[in-house]
């Protein structure tokens, strides 16, 4: 399959080749007009990402975007073409936690465990979205600390944008506060 | 509201168009055929009625009421190449307001820029609102005398020299203030006459849409053809350019009416217009800008050019398109109902200049609500993941397929506009 459009059953297919959760994947003959969440959901079976508004409102469809100078970024699968992806890496809400051979998971990331202890969430619809979020949050700390005056107005603009239809902002709030101010070296004058 | 002092203002009003009347002068004879026509008549129930309805069409609020603000208690911040102004405050307040002033002197601020205690800066639009008729400017003045004080300081503009010498304006005025403004269409009908003095003397759409010569004067030259005075520029709104761009006379009604049109939405500097303004306008008032605008002989809303364009450079903007905006643009471009506009044909990938289109990839555009249930979200900016190049080849694709323009943007423009 070298061609540059192939057709599939009529429909323009392009090669796509990406790294997911520090796994390789492809070259897959993907539609050209695919968006991201379809060919998570549709050709890999990576179902945990949600397809909540379908046109990047909500945020419980995104994604890690891990870039080349080691920063990260959220982005949305919805509104997002599978093809944007093409020779990038990104993690999805399946890479998290630690897996032994079988595949199985054998511990929660940080994060994840926290949400939990905090019964942070109810339906968990959006939860994959704000796991990603606060991870890359952290990850960010971690590169550039903070003052502790400046914890919850971080916590507010990493998570803000995100949308959770059973209120439970307050207890995500809490455990991504939990997670930041007793990780070692994310906030500058901790106590 | 004291009872007594609308009805004065009323006899006022009338007795000022008495005068004019009496003098014999040629505004007064356009002003009483305007103010026969389309604007809702004061009445026993609403003697305020009329003077609301012209303070919404001269879109006092624009300048005057701040996003968070008490209405018309100023403050709306307006960048130029000149320094910043800020609205001032036109509640009645007696300290910061124009509590003080007369009829007299509210109509010589509209008419001459001559405010009792100053000379006004143009960005106060008195070169067009001097076309208004007295009996509208006292219905105005009247409707403004009645709203709630509100006892606050208008911030100071921050001007550049030597723009900050208000004295100077006197100087300015003498060659610049007209008594009419330049037509770009022609007519003769009652309409065309109606929609003239909404679009010129109340609408003021030649301060943003005429370019502006080197002092900041309207450029009478080339009327309604279009400017940048700020980052979103105001397009070509001539007969010539509407028809170019695909607009009938029932499209820049709706637009108008509800900010929403096959050829796109209202953004940048025209959204407040559309919000503030022109959709409280009746009917009859919106076709009469129309027909102003188009002319009594509208020209035909042209059919998109078909475009020749480097095909590799095509695929790889198709491409950016197809990762980054057809999610919500969809992938052909006829955009999704509520939530972003259609791409084929829309008014803005139809001008010449790629500047606004450029500007909404790189800014994006904030979430509106207009008039009714309708709305458009956000619009994410690009700035931050499409390069100078890969932005140039995603306009052009754009410009070519949608637009009926050539695909001759370059990154080089682009970086200019960053």
């Amino acid at each position: 399959m070298t061609n540059s459009a192939n057709s599939l059953s009529g429909i323009a297919t392009q090669p796509l080749s990406l790294t997911i959760n520090g796994k390789p994947s492809g070259p897959t003959q993907v539609p050209e007009e695919l968006m991201m969440i379809d060919f998570l959901h549709e050709y890999l079976d990576l179902t945990g990402s949600r397809l909540g508004c379908g046109q990047g409102v909500c945020r419980a469809c995104v994604v890690i975007l891990d870039k080349a100078d080691g920063s990260s970024e959220e982005v949305r699968t919805c509104i997002t073409g599978a093809h944007f992806f093409d020779g990038k890496k990104i993690r999805t809400i399946e890479g998290h936690a630690k897996r032994n051979e079988q595949g199985e998971i054998v511990e929660l990331s940080l994060v994840q465990q926290k949400f939990l202890e905090h019964f942070s969430f109810q339906c968990g619809y959006c939860t994959p979205g704000f796991v990603n979020a606060a991870t890359i949050l952290i990850e960010k700390l971690k590169r550039q600390p903070i003052t502790h005056d400046q914890v919850e107005a971080v916590i507010n603009e990493g998570l803000g944008d995100h949308i959770c239809r059973c209120t439970g902002y307050v207890r995500y709030f809490e455990a991504v506060k939990d997670v930041v101010m007793n990780t070692p070296g994310l906030v500058k004058d901790a106590k | 509201m004291k009872p007594a002092t609308p009805f004065r203002w009323t006899l006022l009003a009338a007795a000022a168009a008495l005068l004019l009347t009496a003098c014999g002068k040629q505004e007064s004879t356009d002003a009483t055929a305007a103010a026969q026509n389309g604007t809702p008549a004061a009445t026993a129930a609403d003697p305020l009625a009329r003077g609301r309805y012209l303070v919404k069409a001269a879109d006092c609020a624009a300048c005057h009421t701040a996003a968070e603000g008490a209405p018309f208690a100023g403050g709306v911040k307006l960048e130029s190449p000149f320094g910043i102004f800020y609205g001032s405050n036109i509640t009645p307040d007696k300290e910061y307001g124009i509590g003080r002033w007369s009829a007299d002197e509210f109509y010589r601020a509209l008419h001459d820029g001559v405010a009792p205690d100053k000379h006004l800066y143009p960005a106060m639009p008195y070169t067009s609102y001097r076309q208004l008729s007295r009996i509208d400017s006292d219905a105005m003045y009247a409707f403004l005398m009645a709203q709630p004080p509100v006892n606050l300081a208008s911030p100071a503009h921050d001007l550049k020299f030597p723009y900050n010498l208000r004295f100077g304006m006197m100087f300015w005025n003498i060659p610049f203030l007209k008594n009419t403004l330049p037509d770009a269409s022609s007519g003769q009908s009652a309409a065309w006459l109606r929609g003239r003095y909404l679009a010129n003397a109340l609408g003021h759409c030649a301060e943003c849409h005429t370019p502006r010569a080197f002092t900041g004067q309207l450029d009478d030259a080339k009327p309604l053809t279009g400017a940048a005075l700020q980052r979103i520029g105001a397009p070509d709104i001539t007969p010539q350019g509407l028809a170019a761009r695909g607009w009938s006379a029932a499209d820049l009604q709706a637009f108008l009416a509800s900010g929403v049109a096959p050829q796109g939405s209202a953004f940048g500097e025209m959204f407040p217009v559309v919000h503030l303004s022109t959709q409280y306008l009746t009917k009859e008032d919106l076709s009469a800008i129309s027909t102003y605008l188009l002319g009594d002989q509208a020209p035909a809303p042209q059919a998109l050019a078909s475009i020749n364009a480097d095909a590799a450079q095509q695929a790889a903007g198709r491409k950016i398109y197809l990762a980054v905006c057809a999610g919500c643009h969809s992938a052909n471009g006829e955009g999704k109902p509520h939530v972003a506009v259609a791409m084929q044909a829309n008014s803005t990938l139809r001008q010449a200049d790629p500047r606004n289109l450029i500007v909404a990839i790189l800014d994006g555009i904030a979430a509106q609500d207009f008039p009714g249930l309708e709305s458009m979200q956000a619009m994410p900016g690009f700035s931050g993941q499409l390069s100078d190049e890969e932005l140039a080849q995603l306009a052009n694709y754009l410009r070519a397929t949608q637009g009926g323009q050539a695909a001759d943007v370059t990154a080089e423009t682009v970086k200019k506009l960053r």
